[in-house]
């Protein structure tokens, strides 16, 4: 039989339960703006009830603490997703410096690398102008100041790609500390974890715990694993083991052909993490690929446009008669790599400019119509000088233009998990009003049971007579 | 069903898009170029570089086509001097053919022939800008010299054939000089230095053989219908350079144009595309504003 006294504890614990629920909704609505933090929900469990005499009478509610609302899958879906925009937005910002070098011409006369088809047009035409008349000093040195201008611009182009790369090599060996610090304490979470909670979620240390992963993901492609216990291991895309519950391995680098390589243990993993995502993948893949494409097309123009010049000019007449040995107009590369950057103008008599073909007099011009033709023919590539420049500057056009459109569909895709996870495990302030107000009313209606539960009590104690106790 | 709570984070982030996209147009506006970057029509980048290159190209044609029309005409009027010297050789000579000269008028139109052979000589040394335009690819020295060692005299030519194009963008070659030898020192009869030192030879004595005097005046007169002939090439030159240079400057005007459509910006476009921007921000800034300022959580209606 159930008993007045039961009922007053009954009460009383559901008292308990209101405020321990309404605790947890002032925490959801105090962690409202808190980046990471998962809407808690209280817990609540019906008393085991009492049987006597064969009778079950039920001994109330007890709130057993709060819950996070999380869906594990769409966190590591938005982790994932997360890693592949932020290595295309990272590709992106250094593939935009790099584009930025190739400003289209719009014809007026400046130097950038922009120009570098209107200087090669200008260095071959020089030439023409020389058919016009080959003695003429004037003429000749239009042709050193026209390569000069061609020159100059190709080696400052090669230059500043070479400038970008190293400032991309440093930026990548700086994420290392930060994925470093970010496993060590994905470990000490992990411990923390499997020892406070092994069978449930573990609500605010799992929140940390994901606010690191989702940094991480950030930085580096990665996957997860739970493990026992609610542990977990985290690998790079590749496989290899950066956190094993409460172990973390560091990312060490070390310099390899002027460059920063990656290693885990002792296995390089540098290539791995490039084509693995996250920023890191993002700087790899554009110190790795990306300007070292454009490098090569500039060294492959440079060393076929001075190869070939130098060697006209050589078989050549010059003006003071000498055949075939007149010399080199562009310092003479040895072979295609690094042929940009050292790309520059050696000769400083512009008399030995052989517009005379070999065993003519120094007013023939048929030297002069052969490097003028350079223009037209195929020699860089099988494709004309301008055509190949063209080529380079459309190739890296539709590059860029590609890990944008990758990098808009990358974020779109982003903002919708975002937004369906915040929908899940946002705290939404409505629901918290709601939420309180019913707790409110039910604290009040547990409240006023527990007044008339006094006043019943009272009458009891007091047999009918109302003096005795008030 | 549960909607993400921040979505209006999510507009802010519309708002910045509008913003980027107004602050592109805006560029395109104000330097009137419709591709600033590489990525923004990279096939109409690397066009730009061929339109460009093919522009400068006929640029650096016409501007050396004037040039080297400076030395053809040089040429041209040199040997419309040369052609009217030798008329006037072959009128002195026909006179002295004639029998009716005395021996001392016959020695002076030896000396007269003596003389157009100087200028005729020195016409043929003519020097253009530095060059002798007549001497082929040995351009820096005079290419003839006459010794009078030997009777009749001998002009010597020390140039060579050479002969110098102008290759247009298009391939054509126009050729820029005739080589001496083959105006004044031709082969048999259309040699104008051997005629004109033969017939001061037959006059020097003021004795005319009639016969030998004939035959020479006659190769004299072959020779200038060769010199005639050599000019027209000269002259078809300057006709060519005219004829390319146009076809040049109106090919530059239509690759102008083309490079113009491909990369200016359309302003009437462009404005367009900024006013439906504009029109966007000032709503989404709206709809923003009044998500602020309708209460936006139950919260502030629960009485306490």
């Amino acid at each position: 039989m159930g008993t007045i006294s039961a009922a007053f504890s009954l009460m009383s614990q559901a008292l308990d339960a209101d405020q321990s629920a309404l605790n947890t909704v002032a925490n959801n609505v105090a962690n409202a703006n808190t980046v990471g933090y998962t809407e808690e929900t209280p817990t609540w469990r019906e008393n085991a009830p009492i049987i006597v005499n064969g009778v079950a009478y039920g001994t109330g509610v007890s709130e057993t603490g709060p819950t996070s609302v999380r869906d594990s899958v769409l966190t590591e879906r938005l982790d994932q997703q997360q890693q592949l925009a932020s290595a295309s937005s990272t590709r992106l910002t250094s593939l935009n410096s790099i584009q930025a070098l190739f400003t289209p011409d719009t014809g007026a006369a400046k130097t950038t690398a922009g120009d570098i088809g209107d200087d090669l047009t200008n260095f071959f035409s020089s030439f023409t102008s020389l058919e016009a008349n080959p003695t003429d000093s004037a003429l000749r040195q239009q042709v050193l100041s026209t390569g000069a201008i061609l020159s100059g611009d190709v080696s400052d182009a090669a230059q500043s790609l070479n400038t970008q790369r190293s400032a991309l090599d440093q930026e990548a060996a700086g994420v290392t500390s930060q994925v470093n610090s970010l496993t060590s304490a994905i470990a000490q979470l992990n411990t923390q974890i499997e020892s406070t909670s092994p069978n449930a979620d573990a609500g605010t240390l799992e929140d940390q715990r994901q606010q690191d992963l989702s940094q991480l993901s950030q930085l580096v492609g990665i996957n997860q694993i739970t493990t026992g216990s609610n542990g977990l291991a985290v690998t790079t895309t590749s496989g290899q083991l950066l956190v094993s519950e409460g172990q973390s391995i560091p990312v060490t680098t070390g310099t390899s052909g002027g460059m920063t390589h990656f290693f885990i243990g002792t296995t390089d993993v540098t290539s791995d993490l490039a084509s693995g995502g996250g920023e890191l993948g993002g700087y790899l893949t554009a110190r790795d690929t990306d300007v070292p494409t454009v490098l090569a097309s500039l060294d492959q123009l440079a060393y076929s446009v001075s190869t070939n010049v130098n060697a006209l000019n050589n078989a050549g007449t010059d003006q003071a008669g000498d055949t075939g040995d007149s010399g080199y107009i562009f310092a003479q590369p040895t072979q295609v790599a690094g042929s940009a950057a050292a790309m520059t103008v050696v000769m400083t008599n512009p008399n030995n400019i052989a517009a005379a073909s070999a065993g003519q007099g120094t007013g023939d011009n048929s030297n002069a119509i052969a490097m003028a033709n350079l223009v037209s023919q195929k020699f860089v590539n099988n494709m004309t000088p301008t055509d190949f420049y063209s080529n380079l500057v459309t190739t890296l056009g539709a590059t860029v233009s590609g890990v944008q459109t990758e990098n808009t569909a990358q974020n779109a895709s982003v903002t919708q998990l975002q937004t369906q996870n915040n929908a899940l495990s946002a705290v939404n302030l409505n629901d918290e009003a709601s939420n309180m107000t019913t707790l409110e009313r039910s604290y009040q209606a547990a409240s006023q049971v527990f007044t008339m539960l006094n006043s019943i009590l009272q009458s009891a104690l007091n047999l009918g007579q109302s003096t005795t106790v008030s | 069903m549960r909607v993400d709570p921040n979505y209006v984070t999510n507009l802010v982030g519309a708002l910045d898009s509008t913003q980027a996209n107004e602050q592109q147009l805006t560029s395109e506006l104000s330097s009137g170029v419709r591709v600033n970057t590489l990525s923004q029509d990279p096939v109409a980048a690397g066009e730009n570089v061929l339109l460009l290159s093919q522009i400068h190209q006929d640029d650096s044609f016409t501007q050396s086509a004037s040039l080297v029309t400076g030395g053809l005409q040089v040429a041209d009027s040199a040997l419309g001097s040369v052609v009217s010297q030798l008329t006037s050789a072959i009128s002195l000579a026909t006179s002295a053919n004639n029998g009716t000269l005395s021996p001392a008028d016959v020695k002076s139109v030896g000396n007269q022939i003596s003389g157009i052979l100087t200028e005729v000589q020195s016409l043929a040394n003519t020097n253009y800008q530095g060059q002798y335009i007549f001497a082929g690819g040995q351009s820096s020295t005079s290419p003839f010299t006459t010794s009078s060692a030997t009777t009749p005299a001998t002009t010597t030519y020390h140039g060579d054939s050479d002969v110098n194009y102008l290759v247009a963008p298009g391939g054509q070659k126009i050729q820029l000089n005739v080589p001496g030898n083959q105006i004044f020192t031709g082969s048999g009869t259309n040699n104008v230095f051997a005629a004109l030192n033969n017939l001061v030879a037959d006059y020097s004595s003021g004795t005319v053989n009639t016969n030998q005097a004939v035959t020479d005046t006659n190769a004299l007169g072959t020779a200038l219908g060769y010199v005639t002939q050599q000019r027209v090439v000269v002259d078809n030159s300057i006709n060519q350079l005219g004829a390319v240079g146009d076809a040049m400057t109106s090919a530059q005007t239509q690759l102008v144009g083309a490079q113009t459509n491909l990369m200016q910006a359309d302003v009437a476009q462009v404005s367009t595309q900024l006013s439906l921007s504009e029109t966007q921000q000032t709503a989404l800034e709206d709809v923003i504003a009044q998500l602020n300022n309708s209460s936006n959580s139950l919260f502030s209606k629960i009485q306490a």
